[in-house]
């Protein structure tokens, strides 16, 4: 009889288990609903307003330097990485896929040294490996307002203009839908077009030529920037590029950071579907063991009252 | 009037899209005074001030859209407006933009007798707020619905 109790024991905590499984997905479905909103919300600004800075780049580099965020320093000698990562586990790979895509980058250019920006918790998992970090940053399940993102963007301006970084790049999981996420590494500052995704690419990984077609089919979706035109600028294109740019910087960490966000709850939201889903099928497994065990001790123990009542009779 | 230029017009703000449309002109408030974009304008890029754009669609229909504060870039064949708010001539509600108004200048009254308070923050809220009746008075003007006073 132990041993069905034991099974009994196993099932009702696999399905206690279940529950929780089952409350987080739904959890994470409503939040996940909620970011989407938001994200499909703010896309179509966060886009223009990126073509916008590409039009000036590709104008700036024309002629010569408009702006210092505009300009690419000719020596690289450090870089830094602002990571997006959840606050809370249970979200499958979403938090190692982005940091093991941050630390490929470090990697392929081990020539310069990287800081580490940390917005969301479970980034200090780069202390673990060895990674010099400069700031963390705590970040809300679901962001509402772009002034969160506003010390971030200061933080990365300010080291960029006096010299500490002479390249930022954020690293987040873009959304692309509900069943799929691509984790990114896009530049930040300066502002170039054609380096944009340099970061992206790993050698060697299968996936990533069907993560850059994923990536441009959503960007000649969203984006239809025809560069390299001549602008005049109202007042004046000092003032004008004060005001827009750091403006422009923050909507794109913003729209990182709301992707980031999207990407967070759907995955979790199918992690923890997978593991209700493995928590029925196991309750299942542990249910028919369980009744062959009872079968077993009730065949075994007739079988004795049996065999005793025929020890009597002789 | 047959063969009118018409460009594409964009008006975003962080919220959603306001605007999508073709249209003949429009007419904006920059910081160094109201411009007014007809069809092959040179590209441009401005600053917005809180105020009102108004905007003839290519059906001759003009429509007025609060804005407050953003950017203005004119490309060779678009118009885009990313501002951080903006409400169309039909969604402004006249009850609302008159309290919100209120409380501004109540804030604005109560930040001259604070020293620590943000006078250029309530400042520029009222600002927003003033733009946004503007553009609801001159909306009525044009539907000729009850003109207020």
């Amino acid at each position: 009889m132990a041993k069905t109790k034991e099974i009994s024991r196993r099932i009702k905590s696999i399905t206690n288990t279940k529950k929780i499984t089952r409350a987080m997905e739904m959890v994470a479905a409503a939040k996940m609903r909620k970011a989407v909103e938001a994200v499909l919300r703010t896309r179509t600004y966060a886009n223009l307003s990126w073509e916008t800075v590409l039009n000036l780049s590709a104008m700036s580099n024309a002629d010569e330097a408009q702006h210092p965020l505009l300009t690419k320093r000719s020596e690289i000698k450090k870089a830094a990485i602002i990571l997006v990562t959840s606050n809370r586990g249970m979200c499958g790979g979403y938090n190692s896929a982005i940091i093991n895509k941050a630390k490929y980058s470090v990697k392929r250019h081990s020539e310069v040294p990287v800081e580490f920006i940390l917005v969301g918790k479970k980034g200090s998992l780069v202390y673990s490996q060895n990674q010099i970090v400069a700031a963390e940053f705590p970040k809300s399940d679901l962001v509402k307002d772009a002034s969160e993102v506003t010390p971030i963007v200061k933080l990365a301006i300010s080291d960029f203009l006096t010299g500490k970084y002479d390249k930022v790049f954020v690293a987040y999981t873009d959304f692309i839908s509900p069943a799929k996420q691509i984790p990114r590494v896009k530049q930040l500052l300066p502002i170039e077009i054609t380096s944009e995704d340099k970061y992206l690419g790993i050698v060697g990984d299968p996936k990533v030529s069907v993560d850059k077609e994923m990536l441009k089919v959503k960007e000649e979706k969203h984006l239809q920037a025809q560069l390299g035109n001549e602008y005049i600028f109202e007042p004046n294109p000092t003032e004008v590029l004060n005001q827009i740019i750091p403006r422009l910087l923050e909507v794109q960490i913003f729209q990182a950071l709301l992707e980031a966000n999207a990407s967070e709850h759907s995955a979790r939201m199918s992690a923890m579907h997978q593991a209700t889903e493995a928590a029925t099928d196991m309750v299942k497994e542990l249910t028919l063991f369980y009744n062959k065990a009872r079968q077993a001790g009730i065949t075994a123990e007739i079988a004795e009252i049996s065999a005793g009542a025929n020890a009597l009779l002789d | 009037m047959a063969n009118q230029k018409i460009i594409k017009f964009e008006i975003a703000t962080p919220e959603r899209v306001v605007l999508k449309q073709e249209i003949i002109s429009i007419t904006a408030p920059t910081q160094s005074g109201e411009i007014t974009i007809l069809p092959d304008h040179i590209p441009l890029v401005s600053i917005l001030k809180p105020g009102v754009v108004e905007v003839k669609l290519a059906d001759g229909e003009i429509e007025i859209i609060a804005v407050s504060g953003g950017f203005i870039e004119v490309l060779k064949d678009k118009i885009v407006i990313l501002a951080d708010s903006a409400e169309k001539g039909a969604e402004l509600d006249e009850t609302q933009i008159i309290e919100a108004k209120k409380r501004a200048e109540e804030a604005k009254e109560k930040a001259k007798n604070e020293v620590h308070y943000d006078w250029s923050a309530v400042a520029a809220k009222l600002e927003v707020e003033m733009a946004r009746e503007r553009a609801l008075h001159k909306w009525r003007k044009l539907k000729n619905i009850n003109p207020v006073k």
